[in-house]
């Protein structure tokens, strides 16, 4: 419904310096105003990635969240969040890519 | 008239300039070299450049599928473009007139790009310029941005960004001043930016090889129709989500008017490709 305010968030967080500490420090309040339901605005603050890719944010722009620790996410919370989108099969092949190298 | 010299072609990873200072026997090092020797001995006066903006110049309040900037310069990356990118440019030089010409040639030819007369650049327009054109820490040649929305679907078709650059290579013929004009394409042939499927502690995925491997085997046999065929949305989606920067190489291909490349390599690590293609 309000894809385009998941990715406003995450593209504010990398041009606009003061959103972008606000929204490290103070996720709560730096997210008031933008158009997003209720569900959304939960996956921010839960770092539920994976919901808010399942709405159609686009992934490179999500990205930028644990870059820049928005909402205190962390690199590896971003990844574990982002995996439970994968099939079984999915996640035995990423698994086994990583062991080759 | 002016016309089209040499075209050169290459990725844009932000790490890339550090990593080329602190190791310059590195592969990227290497590669990013061999493309600005062929571009050095070339030499042309002015470049145009097929780039994929990342959501830097334009986000989805007003995002073009083709564009072009006219303006006399830039400058680039804004904003912290991404962690590691270790060169800033503030005074890129453009040529204003060619991009105020390939804009008019364009609308003439039934293609109507979008113009920008106001813009920074990322890091896609600077990592590559920065290896190609940089001499003393400054810009040698003015530059002419022509962006293809190659991140955020729907991407153009692959043979609408080849009629593209077989459009700029005719703005080029009939452009009225003495001036030799290199092309430039920036970008992955795979790459999947912060997808489920990134690798552990890092923000990007496993590029998938097999494409890379196709695509530079086609080029390198002049196989463009089936290029263009094999470059659909599912398939560029498929490779990643900013495969699509590839579609930048398509355009320089539609420039290069069925030239094989005199030099092309992939790195299929990266998802990776660097070329060069010459007149002489």
């Amino acid at each position: 419904m309000s894809v385009y305010g998941i990715n406003k968030v995450c593209y504010l967080a990398q041009q606009d310096l003061n959103f972008r500490e606000q929204l490290r420090r103070e996720p709560e309040k730096a997210l008031v105003g933008f158009p997003l339901s209720e569900d959304e605005r939960r996956a921010f603050l839960k770092h539920d990635m994976a919901a808010l890719y399942r709405l159609g944010a686009h992934s490179f722009l999500l990205s930028r969240l644990p870059r820049f620790e928005s909402m205190g996410l962390s690199r590896a919370e971003y990844i574990k969040s982002m995996r439970t989108l994968l099939t079984d099969d999915e996640r035995r092949a990423l698994e086994a890519r990583g062991q080759r190298s | 008239m002016a016309e089209i010299v040499g075209a050169f072609a290459t990725p844009h990873m932000p790490g890339s300039p550090g990593l080329a200072k602190q190791n310059p026997e590195s592969d990227t090092a290497q590669l990013f070299g061999a493309v600005r020797s062929h571009l050095r001995e070339v030499d042309p006066d002015v470049l145009v450049v097929f780039d994929t903006d990342h959501f830097a110049t334009f986000f989805y309040d007003n995002l073009p599928t083709f564009a072009v900037g006219v303006a006399e310069r830039t400058s680039g990356p804004g904003t912290d473009d991404w962690p590691g990118l270790t060169c800033y440019y503030n005074d890129v030089p453009l040529s204003h007139d060619l991009g105020r010409h390939i804009h008019a040639t364009g609308i003439d030819h039934g293609f109507d790009l979008t113009q920008s007369q106001e813009f920074t650049v990322d890091h896609s327009i600077i990592v590559p310029l920065h290896f190609l054109n940089a001499e003393d820490g400054r810009m040698k040649r003015p530059m002419v941005p022509v962006w293809v929305n190659g991140i955020a679907p729907p991407l153009p078709l692959a043979k609408r960004c080849y009629a593209l650059g077989q459009m700029v290579r005719r703005a080029i013929d009939c452009w009225p001043s003495q001036l030799r004009v290199g092309i430039v394409a920036s970008g992955a042939i795979s790459g999947d930016i912060g997808g489920p499927k990134a690798i552990e502690g890092q923000p990007f995925a496993w590029p998938d090889e097999d494409w890379v491997t196709n695509v530079v085997e086609r080029m390198r046999a002049g196989e463009i129709d089936e290029l263009l065929n094999e470059a659909t949305a599912d398939r560029l989606r498929a490779a990643g989500n900013v495969s699509g920067e590839m579609l930048n190489w398509i355009a320089l291909l539609g420039a290069v008017d069925g030239r094989r490349p005199r030099f092309l390599e992939p790195q299929l690590t990266g998802g990776n490709a660097y070329g060069a293609w010459r007149w002489d």
